[in-house]
This record gives structure tokens, sequence and C-alpha cells, in this order.
């Protein structure tokens, strides 16, 4: 039952009273016509006071809060404002879809008259009509949601609630309406014009670029979530397919044109400068220099083939050739700018640590092989020894390469190899470059890389004064040695070398040792002395042949030889026994002498132990000093596999000091970051192979000096 | 191999020295290679556990390196010079054996 003399009071009185006292039933037809009235007043922009919005507004509360045929039997009363102050209270029947559904045609029928107006607008003129009429509707419409808010509120939020579809909130109401009856008939011609618009600013001319604003913020606004009533969380939907698609294809096309153009009459740091203006415009760049100079240098080396393997001046200028090339990019091109500098570092050393080369199994480690060979072949006497300055130059390219050689261990191995050879030879080219070299090395690297390869260098210095001592003792001591004696001292640590093999030293040899030993021990306290007779040498003459020759010759050979001043033929047994070498040195000591053919043997190249060799008598060489002393193949190959496995050794050595001073800070540590900080600790040195670290953690537990804590599986406390 | 032995030129004909007719190989000049190390028993430095060929930390952080020699006690045991001259002065007896600690020698 209705409240009392309701239904007849509220006519045109009702719209001007706005003073639901008591329940009533309002048709809409009873409200609708001077609502609509007042919605054609707003869409007309005539403006509006106070008191008629609320007019409205009461309109659309006063309907929304009628009571129809099945709503609630409340009493009259006062009780009858609940529906005003509660604001819907429980139970109570929502009331909206008519009104919701007139508020909807009138929108379309709006629309689609509107659209009239701007269909035959084309350019400009069809964006001045859609910029105008869109921001006066998107205006009105606001105004409108504010006018149905109760609507929105409560009868909206409803349906939505119950997941009916199709249903909006007013605003969003006028939006979905206008997208579907103007922008999509009128869409085409606008996106046209705007795109148009946007060539004439790109050539140059000054367009009004609030026509363009105007569109793009309607298009984002159509962007609808059709999922949220309210249309929160804008899609970007409507500009990315009516637009931004079209608009980006249209740019590119612009700008490879204009950039080609550009390009073409300017330098490219002007051509940067307009990078500049892109957000992220010079991060890609970045990116694409990065990518095209790894390229350019794998694609160079891997022209060089399998000879750069074997060459390591090739390996070393082809990766200089592309440095040069795009550092000189960079430096002129790109000004030294800190992110392409970093860009070039980058490839180079991506592509210097890991190319063509170093992709072959156990030769991951080629590059700083290679470039210490290379530094061997510019330092060592040659006939090809550049000019001082020019190889001054070549060492300062050859410290480039460096720079960006993540095995830095490696490279030191082989150089300190190739350094102890060259100085205890007597093959180095210039102490001064020698020096020189180091101390770039010590420069890039610091004090401890360089450490050992300093103090050889200083003892072949110590060595040389030790020589003159030696020299002027024997001259005052009236005894003089019967053969020309030198010795270079080297400090046991240093130097790269293997201990002598056994061997027994001829009687020729012996005061000489003696005499030196004595000599050396009223020189120094304290040190003993370890003769490396595998590097020793020396030179001796023969009275056998036809000439008097003199041979250039290692001390085996000169013990081999030796022991043919008693006897012109022995047995390999024989001559093991004399000399002490063993067999399988030995066997090649005679191998060479048979080559060289100072020595026959039927076996030739099957010698054993039972093979006879003879002196051969009927020596002859053109030349009258013959150097006999090549290095023997397995002393080549041995060399060059411990050269790998102390590599190993020695990182194995430098990963448990990186442990021990990490977990000494730390005293417990996290399995994963104990892996970090290590890594982060050596990798200036080399890169440290995560199984590697395990095992270094496995040894220092078995030595004690970790411990795993009980229960936590994967952290570490350190035992002092 | 043998291809590979370089030789220096010359002119070839010059007669067997005629004077000694002795033996068929006689030496004329030899470089020698040897290696020095301090005359110890232990390797490390029981100190500061660093070999006693290198140098102590506290020279090698003020490079010092030529410095640092070894020293001997009576008892034989050897120290870097640098470490026991700092032990003594706490304790006069060797870190090894507990000995009193008398100076056998120094390394020069």
């Amino acid at each position: 039952m209705a409240g009392p003399g309701t239904s007849g009071g509220s006519g045109s009185g009702s719209s001007q009273g706005n003073n639901p006292q008591f329940l009533k039933q309002i048709d809409l037809d009873q409200i609708w016509g001077d609502l609509k009235q007042g919605i054609e007043q707003v869409y007309n922009s005539q403006g509006m006071s106070k008191a008629r919005y609320m007019q409205l507004y009461t309109h659309v509360y006063n309907y929304c809060t009628s009571v129809h045929q099945q709503s609630t039997k409340n009493g009259g009363g006062p009780k009858g404002k609940k529906g005003a102050a509660g604001g819907g209270g429980g139970g109570a029947q929502f009331v909206g879809l008519e009104l919701y559904k007139r508020v909807r045609e009138y929108l379309r029928t709006y629309l689609i008259t509107l659209m009239q107006d701007g269909v035959d607008l084309m350019d400009e003129e069809v964006l001045r009509f859609y910029t105008k009429q869109w921001e006066d509707y998107q205006f009105s419409s606001k105004v409108l949601n504010g006018v149905c808010a109760y609507l929105n509120r409560h009868w909206v939020k409803r349906e939505c609630d119950e997941g009916h579809k199709g249903i909006y909130e007013i605003y969003q109401l006028a939006l979905v309406t206008w997208r579907d009856h103007l922008f999509q008939p009128l869409n085409g011609q606008v996106t046209n014009a705007v795109l148009k618009l946007i060539e004439r600013e790109r050539n140059g001319e000054t367009i009004n670029t609030r026509l363009v604003s105007g569109v793009m913020n309607c298009y984002v606004e159509l962007g609808l979530n059709e999922d949220d009533p309210c249309g929160k969380g804008q899609i970007l939907s409507v500009y990315r397919d009516s637009f931004e698609n079209t608009f980006l294809e249209d740019t590119e096309r612009f700008y490879t044109r204009e950039s080609t153009e550009f390009l073409n009459n300017n330098p490219v740091t002007e051509y940067m400068k307009k990078f500049q203006k892109i957000p992220n415009g010079l991060k890609e760049l970045r990116s694409l220099l990065e990518q095209h100079i790894t390229t350019q240098g794998l694609t160079a080396i891997y022209h060089c083939g399998e000879s750069a393997v074997n060459d390591p001046k090739l390996y070393v200028q082809t990766i200089l050739d592309v440095h040069r090339k795009y550092n000189s990019l960079v430096l002129t091109a790109f000004k030294s700018d800190t992110g392409f500098v970093a860009a070039l570092d980058k490839a180079c050393g991506r592509f210097i640590n890991n190319n063509n080369v170093t992709k072959h199994p156990n030769q991951s480690s080629k590059s700083p092989e290679l470039l210490a060979k290379y530094c061997d072949l510019l330092l060592k006497k040659s006939s090809k020894n550049p000019e001082e300055a020019e190889l001054e130059d070549t060492l300062n390219q050859v410290m480039i390469v460096f720079k960006y050689i993540e095995d830095k261990d490696v490279f030191q191995k082989f150089y300190s190899k190739m350094l102890a050879k060259r100085l205890v030879q007597h093959m180095s080219a210039s102490d001064d470059t020698e020096a020189a070299m180091i101390s770039k090395l010590k420069q890039a690297c610091g004090f401890e890389y360089t450490s050992k390869l300093q103090r050889m260098f200083q003892d072949i210095g110590v060595s040389k004064d030790l020589n003159d001592k030696f020299r002027r003792h024997l001259t005052s001591s009236n005894e003089p040695l019967d053969l020309d004696f030198s010795i270079q001292v080297l400090s046991s640590g240093s130097w790269p070398f293997q201990q002598s093999q056994p061997f027994t030293l001829p009687h020729e040899l012996e005061r000489s040792v003696s005499r030196f030993t004595t000599f050396y021990s009223s020189q120094h306290s304290g040190r003993r002395l370890n003769w490396l007779y595998h590097l020793s040498k020396g030179e001796i003459v023969t009275n056998c042949f036809k000439n008097r020759y003199t041979l250039q010759a290692s001390t085996f050979q000169m013990a081999v030889l030796l022991q043919f001043n008693s006897t012109d033929t022995l047995l390999i047994s024989q001559l093991q026994e004399l000399t002490g070498i063993s067999q399988d040195i030995l066997i090649q000591v005679v191998q060479i002498l048979l080559k060289c053919k100072l020595l026959i043997s039927e076996d030739e190249d099957k010698v054993c132990s039972d093979s006879r060799v003879n002196l051969f008598l009927g020596y002859k060489n053109k030349k009258l000093r013959v150097n006999i002393n090549v290095p023997m193949k397995t002393e080549v190959k041995i060399e060059q596999e411990l050269t790998h496995k102390h590599i190993e050794e020695d990182r194995k050595l430098l990963i448990q000091a990186a442990i021990v001073r990490i977990m000494k800070m730390r005293k417990i540590c996290k399995h994963q970051q104990l892996l970090m900080e290590v890594l982060n600790q050596l990798t200036p040195r080399f890169k440290p192979r995560v199984p590697t670290i395990k095992r270094c953690i496995d040894i220092l537990i078995e030595k004690e000096y970790l411990e795993r804590i009980d229960g936590q599986k994967d952290t570490y406390s350190y035992l002092a | 191999m043998s291809n590979d032995i370089d030789s220096t030129e010359n002119d070839g004909e010059n007669g067997i020295d005629s004077q000694k007719p002795e033996k068929m190989f006689t030496l004329k000049k030899w470089n020698a290679v040897a290696m020095w190390s301090w005359d110890v028993e232990c390797d490390t430095c029981a100190i500061c556990r660093v070999q006693v060929m290198d140098a102590c930390l506290r020279c090698q952080g003020e490079n010092k390196q030529d410095d640092c020699v070894v020293i001997w006690g009576e008892c034989n045991h050897s120290f870097h010079n640098c470490c026991m001259s700092l032990w003594v002065k706490q304790n006069n007896r060797c870190p090894l054996c507990q000995q009193e600690w008398s100076v056998q020698r120094i390394g020069i």
C-alpha cells in the first residue's frame, strides 16, 4: 500500500516542491518531461542554476526511490523517509531500468543528429568539429552523470554487481554511445586528418596542435574497460587500434626517408643530436652499435680461418683492426660519449674472449695465450724487430687488447714463461722495452700481477754483476777455468722452470761448478744452489772431423758427445749409465744428434736401450758454427700441458684464498652470497667456474677452515 | 727438425788446428743456469705462513722484498728475519721448538 495521496501530488507540484515527505509511487512519465528538458539544456550548453540542477537530481532521486507495485508495504508516516535517508535500505527494489533506457535513447538520438553535421567535413574542418563537439559532449556528460548520481549509485551498481553486461554508469554510457554513434562513423576521416596535420608539421608548417591533442584525448578516453562499469583503468584499445598503428607506420616511413637523407648531407654528430631528442633513442642506438661491433669482430676473426690459431700476429692485428675502426667512430662521431664507449668495450670484450678461435675444446684461453705469444714475437731479438718508437706504439696496442682479456691469469702464465726464456737465453731485443712492457702490465693489473716478472728481470741484472765479480775473482786467483764460464742465478719461486732432470755432471764441467759454488758461498750466506742443467748450454769444439767446428749445444748434448772422447761406439744403455740422463730424454737427445749426422745408428728412427750409436767421423757442414740445440718435441708438448695444469692449480689456490678472505670477514655466509662475492673478487683476474668454487669450498671444509652449519644446508661458518 | 738448425755463415774452409791432436771434443764455453734458494728445512716461515723465498707480508706491503732475508737459530729452525725480530721482543724462544733463541746465521 502506497502512502496516502501521493500519486496526485507528484505532478508539476513535486517538480517544484522536491520534497517527497511520503512514500509515493512515481511513474517515469511524470518526471521525464521536465528531466528531458533539463538534459537538453545541459547538452545545449545553456548554463544552469544550482536550483535547477538540484531539481533534476531530485527527479531522478524521486523516480529511483518511488515504490512500485511489488514494493514493501511500509506504513506511512515519517518512516517513509527511509529511501531518502538510508540510500536504499536492504531488500528494497531498485528502480531505474526505464530511466536508464530513456537516457540512453536520448544520447543516441542526440549523437546521430550531431553526426550528420560532421559527416561531410574533411581535414581541419572535421577536426575542429570533432574536437569541439567532443569537449562539449564530455563536459555535458559529466554534468548528466552528476544528475544521475543516484541512479549510478544504486540501480547501476546493483545491476553490475549482479553481473549484467552492457549497463554502465551514465558518464560511461555517454562515452560508449559516442563511440558507437559518432566515433565509429567519423573515425576514418578524423584519423586521416590528424595524420595529415602531423605530416604538415613534420614538413615545417605551424599547425594547431590542440586539434591533434583534442582527438588524442578523446581516443584515449574512449578506450574503456568494458568490465568495469565506471570504466576505470583505460586500456587504450581505441587509441591503439584506430590511431597508433597507422601513425607508427607512417612515422617509420617518414623517418627512414628523413634519416637517410639527413645522413647523406650531414655528419653523424648532427644525426646523434636528433637521437637525443627521442626517449631511449640513444640507448637503442648504443645496443645496435654494440651488436654491430661484436658481429664485425667475430666475422673478421672467422675469416682468418684456422691460421689465426697459429699466427699470433694475424690474430691480434685482426682484433686491433676492428677495434681501431670502431674506436675512431666512437671517438669522432660519438664524441667519446661514455655510453658509446661502454658499448664498444662490451662488444670488444665479447668477441675477443669468445670467437671462432676460442670455441674449440681446450682453447677457451687461446686469446690470452696468443696475445702473450705476440708480445714474445715483438720483444724477442729478430731481424724483423721494429724501430723503438714503433715498437712502443705496438705494445700500447697490445695493452688495448689486454684490457679486454678475461683470463688475465692465463696471459700472465704464458707471458712469464716466455719472458723467462727470453731472459735466460739472452734473447731479449732490449732491456728497456722489456721493462717498459712490465710497467704497462703493472699499471693495468697492479703490483702483485707483475711482481714475479719484475723479480725475474732483476735477477738477470744481479747475475750480470755476479758474473763480473766471478771473472775478476778467477783472474786474481791465477787459476783460470779451462772454459769460458758464465752463469745466471735465479731466485727460486719466481721463475716458471721445472727442476732439473737427473744428470751426472761430466768431469769437464765439475771444476766450473765447484769453483763457482765456493765463490757464491763467499758472496752469500744461507743459500743453496740448484743447477738447472736442462737450461744450461754451451759450445763444444770438434777435433775429429775434417773441419774444426764449433757446436752450440745443450748441456745434455755436450755430455753425450763428450762420452765419445774415449770411444767411438756406445750402446744407449751405456750412455745412460755414463750421463745419468733418463732414458726417454736421452733417446730424444740422441735422435737430434743422429739427425745432425754427428752420430749414426742402424736403428735411426727406433732407438732403444740396446741400440748402438757411433760417432760419424765424416760429419760435414758448410758452416763452422752450428747450432744443434733445438728443442725436443716432448719438451714443448709437456711444457704446454704443464702450463695449463699450473693455471688450473693456481686458480684453485686463488679461489680458496678468496673464500677464506670472505669468510674471515663474514664469519657466517650463505652459499649463494659466498659464490657471488668470490666471483666479484676474482673476475678482474679470471672468471672462476662455479663447480670449481664448489670444489674449493669442499677442500676448505676438509681442511677445517669452514664448516656447514647444522640444519642449514646452504650456510657455512668460518672456523678461526 | 734438422732443417731448423740455424748456423752462422762462415767461410767454410778452416783446417784442423794442428797443434792438439788430443780429444775429439773439447768444451769451449758453458752458460750455466742455477736457481738459488734459502738453505732451509721448511719452505714456510712458521710465524707469517709465507714461503721464505717470498718476502714476508709486511715487506711485501712495504715493497721491500729485497731486504727480507732469512734467519737461522742454533736449533736450525729458520724464519723471516723481520718476523723473528718481532717475535723475540715478546718471547725469546724458537716458536717451533721452544729452545732459547740464539742466532746461528742471517741470510745474505
